[in-house]
């Protein structure tokens, strides 16, 4: 029998003084933000029933039952959990609802290249409103969130569904064919996505030669113009308007710089109706943040309500500013009050002092000469020494 | 770092020509042999690095971005299923996986058999084909002289790489059925492949007016 009394869970991890004190910070920076631009932070619990994750419970979930039997699970994702709030608590009111939330998730993965069991995630999501000022605002609001988080280089992919969609239209697709088509884009596979296309008969060469090139379909807005020359298809042109709407807005919105059209980009996620996107970062091997348009999920809830939002991983973002050298964890207080023989009531009205100051401060448990307190100092990590002789 | 190029080469049978595909587009180093004691190899005019590394640790490479990109085996990428992007079959490295038996233990039919033991060094792709099949078998994982598995008596059958099929002939081992083909193949970092996409791009486009021109 192993002994597991000293072991954290596979895939989970304690976060020590220091590092908590570093992350805290991001997460209040980014929580600010979101504040700042008018979102409501909303709290789900941490296990749900497995129908509100429907068909989106996957095989790594962490599952188990109740008194009752009936199946839980540990929360992987938060759009339905916030669908499932917003269909039950929050319905009315307010035509846009704008929420957000710090959440642990959960989901069984190898651990290796940063993916861990446990974690954590900061998102958005926007409702009740389509079109693109709200696809827009939730670019641009991951942008900042980012910016607050201390991410000073970093690149926003930003694909649409109905590109892909409206493609596999024109080529005639048939349900199997859009399945492996999306399979491909999952995987990245641009040799499989090289021989469909060479194996696509009565199809315009140009839309064949699309095809073949979808994942290497990365730019600026000259792309969508070369896209609009050459696609005709009613819903893929639809999403190309959409992509250069929303282009225009975040050049409003002067983020514009950090946007790069990615049109091959199809997410793991099956939800999505619209725009999607995902943030990298030079110091990481996947992406950090990502999210998009899903306008269908609250109908399994029976509410009829557009829904657009992204979610960052916390973990992910705190890991790149380490490995940038940008997040040191700091452990530091103002003052450290020691005191000899019998001075502790003294002691506690100097710490009180200070402390209703704003100054940070601790206040030693035990009597102590002058000369071990000054070595104190260092040890609990404070600037100054108050001593009480 | 960020303005480097890091290729992962694989050491082994693909080492040479990948090397010198890459010198045809512009990207070379003094001193890259696969025997060197240096293993990372800078080109600072270019701004390309290479990386000499074990063959089946060219994916972990590329997928931890400690690579941007590399060139592996599609037989490799199989068996190990990482979360890399795939750019571009190179053509060469050529080789099939397939079943072999011993020649006197031939049966009738493949689904006769199930419940045996297969010795190999690809234990995914080995499931995943008994699986499409419908068979139950017993993998036993080797990492070299798959033939010796029937020889000695540890395992019924293998699932192996034959180019020529000398080997499985001299140890009269008869070929049951193909499992795949498999070439080299470039991969990439998926973030690198955003950040760095028009480098890589150019790469790509360079490779394939090459290996069109091999191809004549």
């Amino acid at each position: 029998m192993i002994n597991k009394v000293y072991q954290v869970p596979y895939g989970t991890k304690d976060i020590l003084p220091g590092e908590m004190k570093t992350r805290r910070r991001i997460e209040n920076a980014i929580i600010d933000v979101f504040d700042k631009w008018g979102y409501d932070e909303v709290k789900t619990p941490s296990f749900e029933y497995v129908d509100t994750f429907g068909s989106m419970s996957a095989k790594g979930d962490f599952r188990f039952f109740d008194r009752n039997n009936n199946l839980l699970v540990l929360r992987s994702d938060m759009t339905a959990p916030i669908a499932r709030l917003t269909a039950t608590r929050l319905n009315g009111g307010e035509k846009i609802k704008r929420l957000c939330y710090l959440a642990n998730l959960y989901r069984y993965e190898e651990i290796q290249a940063g993916r861990q069991c446990e974690f954590e995630q900061a998102g958005v999501e926007l409702l009740g409103a389509s079109g693109a000022a709200a696809d827009a605002e939730i670019i641009v609001l991951a942008v900042k969130a980012l910016q607050a988080a201390g991410v000073k280089q970093f690149t926003i992919s930003l694909g649409h569904v109905d590109f892909i969609n409206g493609l596999a239209e024109e080529a005639g697709f048939s349900e199997n064919q859009l399945v492996e088509l999306k399979n491909c884009l999952r995987r990245h596979d641009a040799v499989a996505m090289q021989q469909m296309a060479d194996a696509m008969q009565n199809i315009r060469p140009e839309i064949k030669q699309l095809f073949a090139d979808l994942l290497f379909l990365q730019g600026g807005s000259e792309l969508l113009a070369k896209m609009r020359a050459v696609v005709t298809n009613p819903k893929a042109v639809n999403a190309l308007e959409n992509l250069a709407a929303i282009y225009e807005l975040v050049q409003a919105y002067g983020a514009s710089e950090y946007l790069t059209f990615d049109l091959g980009l199809y997410r793991s996620l099956d939800y999505y109706t619209g725009m999607l996107f995902e943030a990298y970062l030079p110091e990481m091997g996947y992406p950090v943040a990502g999210g998009g348009r899903y306008d269908k999920m609250m109908q399994d809830f029976g509410l009829n309500y557009p829904a657009t939002g992204f979610a960052l991983g916390v973990d992910r973002v705190v890991l790149a500013l380490e490995r940038g050298g940008m997040a040191q964890a700091v452990r530091s207080w103002d003052a450290l009050v020691a005191w000899n023989e019998g001075k502790l009531p003294e002691a506690i009205a100097k710490a009180a002092a200070l402390r209703s100051e704003g100054r940070s401060v601790k206040l030693c448990t035990e009597a102590m000469d002058l000369t071990a307190a000054a070595a104190a100092v260092k040890e609990y990590c404070c600037s100054g020494l108050v001593y009480v002789p | 770092m960020n303005e480097y190029i890091t290729i992962a080469l694989p050491k082994g049978k693909l080492f040479n020509k990948s090397l010198r595909l890459l010198e045809r587009v512009g990207y070379s180093a003094e001193n890259v042999t696969e025997d060197s004691r240096k293993l990372v190899i800078s080109n600072e005019e270019t701004k390309v690095r290479f990386i000499i590394a074990k063959t089946v640790d060219v994916p972990t490479y590329v997928e931890y971005g400690a690579a941007d990109i590399g060139i592996i085996g599609k037989d490799v990428l199989l068996e190990q299923d990482k979360d890399v992007v795939e750019l571009l079959d190179l053509g060469f490295g050529r080789c099939r996986l397939m079943m072999a038996v011993p020649e006197a233990k031939r049966r009738g039919k493949l689904t006769d058999y199930a419940h045996l033991r297969v010795a190999t060094k690809y234990p995914n792709c080995a499931k995943a084909y008994f699986n499409k099949l419908g068979i139950q078998t017993e993998i036993v994982k080797l990492n070299g002289s798959i033939e010796l598995g029937p020889i000695v008596g540890l395992s019924e059958m293998i699932v192996d790489i034959v180019e020529t099929g000398t080997t499985l002939r001299e140890n009269k081992l008869a070929e049951v059925d193909s499992i795949f083909t498999a070439t080299a193949r470039l991969i990439a970092n998926r973030a690198s492949f955003k950040l760095k996409f028009a480098r890589l791009h150019k790469l790509v486009e360079d490779l394939r007016v090459v290996l069109h021109e091999e191809e004549k």
